[in-house]
């Protein structure tokens, strides 16, 4: 649930500014009230007011002065401007110095409602850009200025499916980044400034999917003390991202079906019939269309959800994206953790590029935050990560050295033996010998 | 719960029966009495209106298990605003209800029934936010905020399922 939205009146009229703290709070507006410029400042401070009520004229630091302090403090926050009717004109001089717009005493209930409620929804789609643009900018290396053709593709048809309705299937490796795809889709279609709702399929037990997903009314079941809105009720003119498809029960995937079909849903123990309008973008690790072959999975439901499928590469085939990648996650996390940390030293960048990662961008992620835990002098060695040392430092024979040696190469060569066996310059045969000699298996 | 119904000023015996009468869950039954209180000191000589902040303070706190709410034909106006249907202290079980603007324009009947009918959602309003219910974004529950008299045509004198449960978890 979102916090609510927090109003300030600030008025050096005690029965002004409280009788309109008592009409907000009547609309569930967290409301504070302030005497004066000053008292209103130290409020702004200390709890981060969305929309502020200023009167124009107060002694000491009038309405104008306030208005430009906030705007220095805190530039998102909403200002109205409170205003007699003599005052107008400088009422109009806070509009040109940005206030939101002004409002002359005594006001009309019907118009300072209407008024504060588009405040409200202003800040509430600005802090839904900034939570994208946040989550966006977070994402960007990982996604947007990756150098390597495959992500570059899967950017470019992002770019074409987004503006559409289509129902969307991104699959991949875990760890690969689908729900920051499922995001930037959402960010860039015409349902950006509706909700992005996310249920993670896999996690839940089917009774449980299913009153997540639908909601019920109270009574449904046994504990279900209230109405409760499901997940499709919620994203109503955005975008509904199911991770973990592959996981959805047969008869909640009917259930699904019905909706996609019919725009309408039941909640569980209701008989409301109410309509859904959301943009459907699905997810899993798992090879649907085996599990269809297979019978585990409605090749109804498969057909409606792959309308248009994403198919997001592992780290392990896009290894020249890695450089890039490891340098982001360490600005990132030498933020988070205050350190100053130079970089990579050139054996920990081999080791980064020779391991085959298998939980891909989100277990490079964790190695590197793990190193930066690990490291004490001002550049990442090869011995902080967890795939380990380099085995030189352990056992120095000539052996060790070269079952080392051979897992790294193959590792870069995501295990193509072929193509492993040409980077040592000796022939497949005499690798596999090697490979069985060493104990080396494909992960 | 109980609802003490208070006439400030005269009120007609018949119209605060109808009410008290009308009122739904979780609202049990109540009493009709009157409050001997002036308010010519909350009268605003310059705006011929009635302060509602300065005249709910002479409206009793109610005993344990009731709530207390005043009937009033006077305008009301809260200082910023220029009128006001009613007014509560949020939670604190006692509220105020003008009738003043409420009326229909005709007198015949059937705008009588309407009129009634405005008078017991707005006190069904008001002592919901004397329990603590803030407003309602279902659209024909009585806590939903009206601004006008046919605004409150659209509402219906009971709370919508969510507000209800609400209110009766306030009253355990």
């Amino acid at each position: 649930m979102t916090a609510p939205v927090r109003i300030l009146v600030v008025d050096d009229e005690p029965h002004v500014r409280n009788s309109l703290a008592a009409w907000f709070r009547e609309d569930g507006y967290d409301v504070s009230v302030a005497e004066s410029g000053r008292d209103a400042l130290a409020t702004l401070a200390r709890e981060g007011t969305n929309i502020l009520l200023v009167d124009i004229k107060m002694p000491g630091m009038d309405g104008l002065e306030l208005q430009r302090k906030v705007r220095e403090l805190a530039p998102d926050a909403t200002v109205i401007i409170m205003t007699a009717y003599a005052s107008v004109e400088t009422a109009v001089q806070a509009l040109k110095e940005g206030a939101y717009d002004y409002i002359v005493k005594p006001f009309d209930p019907e118009a300072v409602s209407r008024l504060v409620r588009k405040a409200a929804e202003r800040y509430s789609l600005l802090a839904e850009n900034r939570a994208l643009r946040e989550r966006l900018a977070d994402a960007s290396p990982a996604l947007v200025t990756s150098g390597s053709p495959a992500m570059a593709r899967v950017i470019e048809l992002v770019d074409q499916v987004a503006p559409t309705d289509t129902n969307v299937l991104i699959t991949g490796e875990s760890g690969t980044g689908k729900e920051l795809v499922a995001h930037l889709m959402h960010a860039r279609s015409t349902r950006r400034f509706g909700p992005f709702v996310v249920e993670n399929c896999g996690a839940l037990a089917e009774g449980v999917l299913e009153s997540e997903l639908f909601g019920h009314e109270r009574g449904a079941f046994t504990g279900a003390v209230g109405r409760h809105r499901g997940k499709l009720e919620m994203a109503d003119e955005g975008t509904l991202f199911l991770d973990e498809i592959g996981d959805v029960p047969s008869r909640v995937q009917v259930d699904l079906l019905r909706v996609l079909q019919e725009r309408t849903l039941k909640r569980v123990g209701g008989n409301e019939t109410i309509r859904v309008d959301f943009r459907l973008v699905t997810a899993t690790h798992r090879d649907l269309e085996a599990e269809v072959a297979a019978g585990r999975f409605r090749d109804d439901f498969f057909f409606r959800i792959n309308v248009f499928q994403i198919a997001l590469p592992p780290l392990r085939e896009r290894t020249e994206d890695i450089p890039a990648l490891a340098e982001h996650f360490l600005a990132r996390f030498a933020t988070q953790m205050n350190r100053r940390i130079a970089g990579f030293a050139p054996g920990a960048m081999d080791a980064l590029l020779a391991y085959p990662w298998p939980g891909n961008v989100r277990e490079l992620a964790n190695a590197i935050e793990r190193a930066m835990v690990l490291c004490r002098g001002d550049r990442i060695e090869a011995s902080h990560f967890p795939f380990g040392a380099p085995p030189v430092a352990a056992d120095r024979s000539l052996v060790a050295v070269e079952a080392a040696h051979i897992r790294q190469v193959l590792a870069a060569c995501s295990f193509n033996v072929a193509q492993a066996a040409r980077e040592l310059d000796i022939d497949r045969v005499t690798l596999y010998n090697k490979m069985k000699k060493y104990g080396i298996e494909r992960p | 719960m109980n609802v003490r119904l208070l006439g400030l000023g005269e009120i007609p015996p018949a119209l605060a029966e109808a009410v008290l009468a009308a009122l739904p869950r979780p609202f049990a039954g109540g009493e009709v009495a009157s409050l001997p209180a002036s308010f010519e000191h909350c009268y605003d000589r310059t705006r011929a209106q009635v302060d509602a902040a300065c005249l709910i303070e002479h409206v009793p706190g109610p005993e344990p298990g009731w709530s207390n709410l005043a009937l009033t034909g006077a305008d009301l106006f809260m200082p910023a605003l220029t009128y006001v249907f009613g007014i509560s202290h949020l939670g604190g079980r006692r509220g105020i209800v003008s009738w003043f603007r409420l009326h229909p324009e005709a007198e015949d009947a059937a705008t009588q029934m309407r009129f009634l009918r405005r008078i017991t959602t707005e006190a069904v309003h008001e002592l919901g936010h004397g329990l603590g219910l803030v407003h309602c974004v279902v659209p024909d529950c009585a806590m939903h905020r009206s601004l006008w008299p046919e605004g409150v045509d659209l509402k219906r004198p009971e709370y919508c399922p969510a507000c209800l449960t609400s209110l009766e978890e306030r009253c355990r």
